[in-house]
């Protein structure tokens, strides 16, 4: 027979406010197997739990239920003050008597009576666990990062200055993200070059970072402190140990290609370094473009390169190594406006252009040496148009949220054509104006004195006129039709998932939301790890945000790994599924189900009816188990059974609430 | 030849050779409008098999309980080649245990009535989708137009007639559990309602329990069952059992896209067990 001790709290006010708490304790007496009730006005404080360890010594307790707050709180108190006495922490049972009674409930004699049940429940429960035991896990003191932008390299950079060796892979030739295709960078205007560039270079000379460019993952298998992860690190076509990245190859390939770095609005050659910056500071061919991978003719790259490293019979390389965490710093890209906003065009003016493409025009090293020169005839625009909230806030066309960004660098963009136009006229035409951030105010309000001309109201239509766009907007603040004719109109479009990460966060089972961002593990509490343990974010792969933010998340996501890594050992959680053999047809339901890959099917041998048979059964992989228990209701047969939650006390629980 | 004659042929051939331990078919009942299901492990005893409009029994299930002696031949209809790739995809067997006679079916007989059965009335694959061998051609049968047609009926209803309903069907079990053993598709190792420890459903005879039993049963069987309509033809209160089965597979159609079970023998894990990112999650 168990000895059951049931300790409940009035913490304070918050429960015994609500729940008539002595009660509870009164009826919890009665229940078979209880030996011992005891009350406290805080069962988590010191004196409080020095009363529970003395009751379980002197009432010879084997199993202990407490009646305090969300075992999302305090479950981890409870286990280590068992950890100190002879009972097993994993006998214990959590009824929380305040978030899901005291504080959801006004009438005190329901709440009571709901109290009593959640009790009856846990002590059900209790009665039917077994003491369950941790074993040590290794972890590998190696970081994985995805994404090679500002936050991958911040968060690489954290954890290598730590001390522990990191993996950048980024899938573009060069380092640098979103942020190097920047000109300048808001509120204190210090050119994004400037300061991502040494960044770039700082990561790739650093003896504790290894750099994959142009790669990408390719699978994941493992659990926290042991990713084995591979990755494709695609045909760059050029040997990066002889070459010394002297561009003789690029100003000698005759191939032309739209340059993605420029947004679309230069050109590039087929063998091509990202841009001068570029880190790795070395060419890779674009075999889609490249005349001799694609026909088999030309090969100047090869006669000019002095130090013979072009090689054409290049392929993709496969490696895999061990991870002890791994960060996602996979980034965002703009919304495809195009096919959404018909009424702006939808890509048949060359002069409606996206931020991104204005921060390449008024770049100095960008296409048009930071001369802003609008795209159709290379001429000076007098007056522009800023239109924000592109696809951001608008449910019907785009994506609900905001994109948090754009406000502030609209404002940037009409503070730096007003300065490079001196005689312009710019309009932003604004939703709200949203400035929370340090010195982000009163940047916007020098950007109004600058003379920008800020109407608050979507453009319902742009359509051409003569060699001007105009714009039909209203002014909201004034019930006006607005009319503007622009030379030139710039979208602040809306972030949106970088692509792929659809796939990728599949590979790793990592949640995303609604609009395909990655999910932390809690909103306000866990914001940068997420679901699945040793898997953290950093950057705007979690959602939209500007760089101070990325930054301050990536140091956040650094030290999360720094302190995982930090560690020789963790301990595995046994709260995991357990397989009844007998029961088990090997059908493979579970292993499907498995959002972490831990269950696999494999043949084994039994003695059953006097006769040796050889048959399918699930096995799972302890380390890889999260114990999430979807297998244990998708076994038809009950034979996955979850340890801590089995099968049967869960219907013990439900049996002791149908009581009557 | 007629169907018959080859079946006797073939099985006293497959039995002499020792490809197979014992085969399974039909022997003639009492009466001439009767047949019972027959294991048969010697030769000499083939003449005794018999297939004609009364062989109502699907015959796969019984597999499971000869198979320790070795490899079973059997006749197999499109239910019963169903049947068969249904125990296949989920483990229950392998197909190598088993030698395939196909026979093309013309839909069996009612041996109450002498009408069709319905369950044959309702079958849309007569003739074997898996076989090593067929005895004879593939019979013609006419293929039912809408299968959810009864289902419809009870969508028909307010949700309180459907109450009253389901509680009158459910008043009527008497908890025999031979829709469960007649099924294909029940093959766990234990049921969970012999499950005694977690104890998932009581004893009890009442509606309650009963509706428990009959609505587990469903889900169970939700993504599997081949809709042989065996549960419906044995249950001795005649419980309208195909209802609630059909009622599921019209579900799985509209979330999953068009579903029939156990056509092809397939490693592919069922649409219930998997996750696309296309899949339907209006609830979430």
């Amino acid at each position: 027979m168990s000895r059951i001790g049931v300790f409940l709290c009035y913490c304070g006010s918050n429960i015994a406010g609500t729940v008539d708490v002595e009660a509870v304790a009164e009826m919890a007496r009665t229940l078979p197997g209880v030996v011992y009730v005891e009350t406290n006005k805080y069962t988590c404080s010191d004196p409080g739990q020095e009363g529970v360890k003395n009751a379980i010594i002197e009432k010879g307790i084997d199993r202990v239920v407490v009646g305090p707050c969300s075992p999302r709180m305090h479950e981890p108190t409870w286990r280590k003050l068992l950890a100190d006495t002879p009972v097993n922490p994993y006998m214990l049972e959590v009824a929380n008597l305040r978030e899901q009674c005291s504080w959801v409930h006004k009438d005190k004699a329901i709440a009571t009576e709901k109290a009593k049940d959640l009790v009856k429940m846990a002590v059900a429960k209790v009665a039917r666990l077994s003491p369950l035991h941790s074993t040590e896990i290794p972890v590998h003191k190696k970081a994985l990062v995805i994404g090679g932008g500002i936050a991958g390299m911040q968060t690489a950079l954290d954890i290598a200055d730590a001390g522990f060796k990191v993996t950048i892979v980024e899938r573009e030739t060069s380092l640098g993200g979103k942020m190097v295709m920047l000109d300048k960078t808001f509120p204190t205007m210090d050119c994004s070059a400037c300061i991502c560039t040494p960044k770039m270079s700082e990561v790739g000379n650093h003896p504790n970072i290894t750099v994959k460019s142009y790669s990408e993952v390719e699978s994941v298998s493992g659990y926290i402190g042991n990713f084995e992860v591979t990755i494709r690190e695609k045909a760059k076509y050029i040997d990066y140990t002889k070459c010394t990245g002297c561009g003789a190859c690029e100003t000698k390939c005759p191939s032309k290609v739209i340059n993605e770095f420029e947004q679309g609005m230069s050109k590039r050659t087929a063998i091509y370094k990202m841009f001068p910056q570029a880190v790795p500071s070395k060419p890779v061919i674009d075999a889609e473009h490249c005349r001799m991978l694609q026909e088999g003719k030309c090969g100047v790259c090869a006669k000019v390169c002095p130090t013979g490293a072009i090689n054409y019979q290049d392929e993709d390389k496969l490696t895999t190594e061990t991870y002890g965490a791994i960060v996602f710093a996979t980034g965002y890209k703009l919304i495809d406006w195009k096919p959404l906003y018909p009424e702006y065009g939808g890509g048949k003016y060359p002069d409606v252009i996206t931020g991104l493409q204005f921060e390449r025009l008024v770049n100095a090293s960008g296409p048009t040496e930071g001369h802003i020169l609008r795209p159709s005839d290379n001429k000076e625009p007098k007056s522009v148009v800023i239109i924000k909230c592109v696809g951001s806030r608008d449910p019907n066309k785009g994506k609900a949220y905001c994109s948090r960004a754009c406000c502030m660098y609209s404002a940037k963009h009409a503070h730096q054509y007003l300065d490079k136009v001196p005689d312009g006229r710019c309009y932003v035409f604004y939703m709200d104006v949203r400035t929370p951030g340090k010195g982000y105010d009163e940047f916007y309000m020098n950007t109004v004195h600058d003379g920008a001309q800020y109407l608050r109201g979507r453009v319902s239509k742009i359509y051409k006129e003569g060699d001007k766009l105009i714009c039909k907007g209203e002014d909201t603040l004034t019930s006006q039709q607005v009319t503007v004719a622009a030379d030139m109109v710039v979208l602040e479009t809306a972030m949106v998932p970088a692509d792929g990460i659809d796939e990728l966060a599949a590979k790793f089972t990592v949640g995303r939301d609604a609009d395909g961002w990655l999910v932390e593990a809690h909103a306000k509490l866990r914001p940068v790890e997420t679901n699945t343990a040793g898997i953290y974010l950093a950057g705007t792969a979690q959602g939209p945000k500007d760089i101070p933010d990325s930054v301050c998340q990536a140091g956040a996501a650094a030290s999360k790994v720094i302190g995982l890594l930090n560690k020789d050992k963790l301990e595995s959680n046994p709260q995991i599924s357990r397989v009844n053999e007998a029961l088990c047809q090997g059908d493979g339901a579970c292993a499907n189900i498995c959002p972490y890959g831990a269950i696999s099917i494999v043949e084994k041998q039994f003695r059953e009816n006097s006769r040796k048979v050889t048959r399918p059964v699930a096995q799972v992989n302890p380390g890889l188990c999260q114990g999430c228990g979807a297998c244990t209701v998708t076994c038809r047969a009950g034979a996955m059974d979850l340890m801590g939650y089995t099968n049967e006390s869960i219907m013990r629980e439900v049996d002791a609430l149908c009581q009557w | 030849m007629s169907a018959q004659e080859i079946i006797r042929a073939r099985a006293k051939e497959l039995l002499e050779s020792g490809e197979i331990a014992t085969f399974i078919g039909w022997e003639a009942g009492r009466f001439t409008n009767q047949t019972t299901p027959l294991v048969i492990t010697d030769a000499a005893d083939a003449g005794k098999l018999v297939f004609n409009e009364y062989c109502a029994n699907t015959l796969a299930k019984y597999v499971t309980d000869v198979l320790a002696r070795g490899k079973v031949g059997l006749v197999v209809r499109g239910c019963d080649s169903r049947a068969i790739v249904r125990l296949i995809n989920d483990k229950v067997i392998k197909r190598e245990d088993v030698y395939l006679v196909g026979v093309g079916c013309p839909g069996m007989k009612d041996r109450k009535t002498d009408e069709p059965l319905k369950k044959c009335t309702e079958c849309r694959h007569n003739n074997p989708l898996v076989f090593d061998e067929m005895a004879g051609e593939n019979a013609e049968k006419a293929v039912p137009e809408d299968r959810f047609a009864e289902v419809k009926e009870v969508e028909a209803m307010t949700a309180a007639e459907r109450t009253r309903y389901f509680e009158s069907i459910y008043a009527k079990c008497i908890r025999c559990y031979a829709c469960r053993d007649v099924c294909p598709c029940c093959t766990c190792r234990e049921c969970f309602v012999d499950q005694r420890r977690e104890n998932w459903v009581g004893k009890q005879n009442n509606v309650a329990e009963n509706r428990f039993y009959g609505l587990t049963r469903v889900m169970h069987i939700g993504d599997r069952c081949i809709e042989c309509g065996e549960c419906e033809r044995v249950c001795p209160m005649d419980l309208p059992l195909m209802k609630l089965n059909r009622k599921v597979i019209q579900d799985m159609n509209d979330l999953f896209g068009e579903f029939e079970s156990g056509l092809v023998i397939s490693a592919e894990p069922s649409v219930l067990t998997t996750y696309e990112l296309t899949d339907r999650e209006e609830f979430m």
